[in-house]
């Protein structure tokens, strides 16, 4: 067992596939105890925040250790920010449309601009060829410039609750600082919300965690049934092999996929939990392990210490335990993991067609991917809500699968370096 | 092995390529710069092109709604959602009623004509009602009830004479008045030779394909095909006469290419292959704040669009659902949903708030909210998110968690409830979601669901019988803006009359009675008194916000209208000076086909 061991992580491709996969399962196990937010509890108001640190205004404005910094180049920084060099551009061809000599704008001089633009500009004015998508377009840029090139300081003020009057209650300068660790309430989204105003992240984590129970659940009760049927009609053979044979290959013509879309529609979504989605998808997937482990057992049961077991006395169910599944473990396991893998691909399967396990219980990484889809975070780019799914489902298959080539490796004679 | 191998895999590249290949030849032919481009109406095939049926799959040519499509066929009059006016177009000015209010009487435009030149006259919009009484098409059984007959009184007069009650007055007039902007007129001679290829049988007349439809709107049939359909103008048409348009529409083609899903169609219009998009595209100003695209919506900022109609969440009152009769639990779940994250997340904010339009039965427009006395109603209205207002309510009833389990019961018994609306109606199921949140805040334990659609509206609109386990609170439409609005909508949410039908596509689907509304209900019709209209619906508002027996979760526009200006401009928009206003509804329905000769190419 220790050498089978050792050799086994000698294998290149097992190891690797090991490490990506613990690292995920891992991950998996530690982030809750950091976090502990429920995963699906919706935190912004305002759908698809882009990833980032959101500081509160309100604490960052009343924080009180405030720094000073003389950064060179702020003024200019918080001008461009708001007026950029494709906006100054604009602002050019809107007022050589309206008839300004285009010698006399120089979009390098930000105040002359501004000034020219606030002499000129109308947004009523319809000038030939702009469309009110451009319109629109410089209304919103002519509110962004107020007071774009303000020195002063600004004044925050409060009502007062008792008479409503306005009262001074700071006043920030341009040069002042807070140290983000020090704003009390500040939130980090390493991959933004999605649709639903929810951190993806945790989201993620958490579904990647449901996803692998059901890739568990469906992947050992596929593995069992097809174990089971498999030892059954093999080593038993006649009748009970020919009927077992008979049901598994009706099962094999019949698309896997249809028919677990079939008995999904049919349960209906109030029965659709996590645990149910896995056991259906287990009890539609066992047809190819039942085939090959008949095979193995048939050419198993004439041999000599199978036939010294029979004669010793020995039940039908301690041969098959004791003098063949020894046998076939390592396909018996490389079968269970590809199982797993191919559990985790159904259900985000199923749940992009909506047959997967119902919303609001538990996230699964195909429940993710299906409103993300449905909002069209795809296409309105908004990868942070889509693509790390795909990017966990793409690597836990991979290591699953990498896992599973390198003990086929070390377990079949014949691939064998 | 390995040649037929490489056949079939050449011949299978092949056919998808050509399968590829073939719809974008015929993309090409229509010239750009003369074709306007749509999406988010037709999906699937046309199926037919007759105005008689309801199964055509023509989204595009054929609505016989509020807001009628109008671009084939044309109804004597166009609704304008926004100033709630209707504008003559078949019709030679105003109608007018009878000063009993039993009979409606208007003109058909003499320059009015069929595509084939014959002239459209009075005859042809008597002949389209008999042919739906007496074919029973779904435009007759729907206006039998209030409509005796419609007759020509000459060439150009047509009368419509309202069904009366027992006591000599008009059953609807409101409803009859609403027949000339919602029903096409169609051609009497071709509805004959229609009769008789089907020989009468209705089944059948139902049924045609109408290929050889005779039209009065300014674009026919070009092309159909399960990639797209095309509509071409037809340039004698006869709305160019100085009585109607004084010129034609600018397009010379309608084409809406038949996209597989939204987000096929969202591709295309940020390619500016779609000009006119009826779509939901969440967070849809990010295609021009992030997406620097030419794209623009009727209102610059959010809510982007005019909200008409008021998707709701109704209580279940038939006695099924434990503790729902109970007015405090209703309210207390009402005011502690929290609609702003509906509204922000949901609808991305394309819905108004209820901070900016205060709750009623009326929607955002300004006609619908001068009709109620805003005063007499704000300390009812709420806003939401009142978690600790809707505890204390439920604490002052006696609701309160009396066995520990951090849920409140009433009379011992424990409090919860399913909320639920179909599967895959996304910005529906995402506001669930957060009524069932509120439920969690308050002790109440609300669990959501989502059947399927063909499950769940034949429970919803089976009324003769209690609703079963599972749809305690559950989500449904009302109506959106046209000429019987707000009454109709009012009618949806509370009338009983519903009650007892069993299949109920009209409303009030929780089965609330109050006798006070229905007989509120009952008057408005016949009421003319502004002054006394509007405090009979501010009574409504105050019953409706007292009782609670549905609350709406956010306001959603007739249309998502969002335009890509890459080829055409001057679109509809807030403030574009058109007078009347141009409502933001695809330039196909009701007055909305005005921005249709109006349009400018971007590049002339």
């Amino acid at each position: 067992m220790k050498h089978l061991l050792r050799q086994t992580f000698r294998s290149g491709k097992f190891l690797v596939g090991f490490v990506i996969f613990m690292t995920i399962l891992l991950t998996v196990l530690i982030y809750p105890l950091f976090v502990k937010d429920p995963p699906l509890g919706i935190i912004s108001r305002g759908t698809f925040l882009a990833p980032g640190i959101y500081v509160n205004v309100y604490d960052s404005m009343n924080s009180s250790p405030r720094y000073t910094l003389i950064l060179e180049g702020a003024a200019s920084r918080r001008v461009a920010g708001k007026l950029g060099d494709d906006d100054r551009q604009a602002m050019q061809e809107w007022l050589v449309a309206k008839g300004v000599p285009e010698d006399s704008i120089d979009i390098a001089d930000t105040a002359g601009l501004i000034a020219l633009w606030e002499s000129n500009f109308d947004p009523s004015l319809r000038l030939p060829g702009m469309t009110n998508a451009d319109r629109n377009y410089y209304i919103r840029l002519t509110a962004s410039l107020e007071g774009l090139l303000a020195t002063e300081d600004a004044v925050v003020a409060a009502a007062n609750p008792e008479t409503g009057a306005l009262e001074e209650i700071g006043v920030i300068t341009q040069t002042d600082y807070v140290n983000v660790g020090e704003v009390p309430n500040s939130r980090l989204f390493v991959l933004g919300t999605d649709n639903f105003g929810r951190d993806v992240l945790t989201e993620l984590v958490s579904a990647t965690g449901v996803s692998l129970i059901i890739g568990f659940v469906a992947g050992i009760v596929a593995t069992t049934i097809g174990l089971i049927l498999g030892l059954v009609s093999g080593y038993i053979g006649g009748l009970v092999d020919d009927i077992i044979v008979f049901i598994t290959n009706l099962f094999t013509v019949i698309p896997t996929f249809v028919l677990l879309i079939l008995i999904s529609f049919s349960i209906g979504q109030e029965q659709r939990g996590a645990f149910t989605i896995a056991v259906v998808i287990g009890v539609t997937s066992w047809v190819w392990t039942t085939r090959a482990v008949r095979a193995q057992v048939v050419s198993l049961r004439n041999r000599d210490h199978v036939n010294l077991s029979k004669l010793s006395g020995h039940s039908v169910a301690y041969i098959l335990a004791m003098d063949i599944l020894p046998y076939i473990a390592s396909y018996v396991v490389m079968a269970l993991i590809l199982q797993i893998s191919s559990a985790i691909l159904a259900e985000a399967g199923l749940s992009i067609l909506g047959l997967g396990p119902r919303t609001t219980e538990v996230p699964t990484l195909g429940l993710m991917m299906r409103w993300g889809l449905i909002y069209q975070a795809h296409v309105l780019n908004y990868w942070w809500a889509i693509f790390p799914v795909i990017l966990v489902i793409a690597l836990i298959t991979f290591s699953l699968n990498l896992m599973n080539t390198g003990l086929d490796q070390v377990f079949n004679p014949a691939l064998r370096e | 092995m390995k040649f037929t191998r490489f056949t079939i895999v050449t011949l299978l590249l092949v056919t998808l390529m050509a399968v590829a290949v073939v719809p974008s030849i015929a993309q090409d032919t229509l010239p750009r710069n003369e074709t306007l481009y749509f999406n988010g109406q037709q999906w699937g095939p046309v199926v037919g092109w007759n105005p008689y049926s309801n199964n055509n799959n023509n989204a595009m040519a054929i609505a016989q709604q509020d807001n009628a499509r109008v671009i084939m066929f044309e109804t004597p009059y166009l609704y304008n959602m926004l100033d709630g006016q209707v504008y003559p177009l078949l019709a030679d000015g105003p109608f007018a009623w009878n000063d009993a209010r039993t009979e409606l009487t208007f003109k058909i435009k003499p320059a009015a004509h069929w595509n084939d030149g014959t002239p459209l006259t009075a005859e042809d919009v008597a002949y389209t009602w008999a042919t739906h009484v007496k074919y029973n098409t779904p435009v007759g059984a729907a206006n039998l009830d209030y409509i005796e007959d419609i007759v020509a009184v000459d060439e150009s007069t047509v009368v419509i004479k309202a069904k009366l009650n027992d006591a000599g007055a008009a059953v609807n007039p409101l409803l009859v008045q609403a027949y000339v902007s919602t029903n096409y007129v169609i051609s009497k001679a071709w509805t004959q030779t229609l009769e008789e290829r089907v020989a009468g049988d209705p089944v059948a007349l139902l049924a045609d394909t109408a290929e050889d439809v005779i039209y009065s709107g300014p674009y026919g049939k070009f092309f159909a095909d399960d990639s797209k359909v095309v509509y071409v103008r037809d340039d004698n048409y006869w709305g160019q006469d100085a009585s109607m348009w004084g010129k034609l529409p600018v397009p010379k083609y309608l084409a809406h290419t038949i996209f597989k899903d939204n987000a096929a169609g969202t591709t295309a219009l940020k390619a500016g292959e779609v000009d006119v998009s009826q779509q939901f595209n969440s967070n849809v100003q990010d295609l021009w704040l992030v997406d620097n695209l030419p794209i623009s919506t009727y209102l610059p900022e959010a809510p982007y669009g005019i909200g008409a109609s008021l998707p709701t969440a109704f209580f279940n009152l038939t006695g099924s659902s434990y503790g729902l009769d109970n007015l405090a639990v209703r309210k207390a779940i009402a005011i502690a949903v929290d609609y702003p994250t509906i509204i922000a997340n949901a609808m991305t904010n394309q819905s108004a708030t209820f901070d900016q339009v205060p709750r009623s039965l009326m929607n955002p427009t300004a006609g619908e909210q001068a009709l109620y006395d805003h005063a007499a109603v704000a300390d009812l209205q709420w806003a939401g998110n009142d978690i600790e207002g809707a505890k204390a309510l439920l604490d002052e009833a006696g609701i309160v968690d009396t066995d520990g389990d951090g849920w409140r019961e009433l009379d011992g018994q424990k409090l919860s409830y399913v909320a639920t609306c179909p599967n895959g109606w996304s910005d529906w199921q995402a506001a669930i979601e957060v009524v069932a949140a509120a439920g969690k805040e308050i002790g109440i334990d609300i669990t959501s669901n989502f059947p399927e659609w063909s499950v769940y509206q034949t429970v919803v609109t089976k009324s003769d019988a209690p609703l079963p386990e599972g749809y305690d609170i559950f989500m449904m439409w009302s109506d959106g803006a046209g000429p019987t609005q707000p009454w109709s909508r009012i009618r949806k949410l509370m009338s009983s009359e519903f009650i007892g039908m069993p299949s109920n596509w009209n409303g009030n689907w929780g089965g609330y009675s109050n006798p006070d509304a229905d007989a509120l209900i009952q008057a408005i019709p016949q009421e003319t008194d502004a002054a006394k209209l509007k405090e009979m619906y501010t009574e409504l508002v105050r019953i409706y916000l007292t009782d609670i027996p549905s609350f709406t979760l956010m306001y959603r526009p007739q249309s998502f209208h969002t335009v890509n200006e890459s080829v055409w401009t001057n679109f509809p928009f807030d403030g574009d000076g058109t007078n009347p206003p141009v409502p933001p509804l695809n330039l196909t329905d009701g007055w909305s086909i005005a921005g249709l000769y109006n349009l400018e190419l971007v590049n002339p």
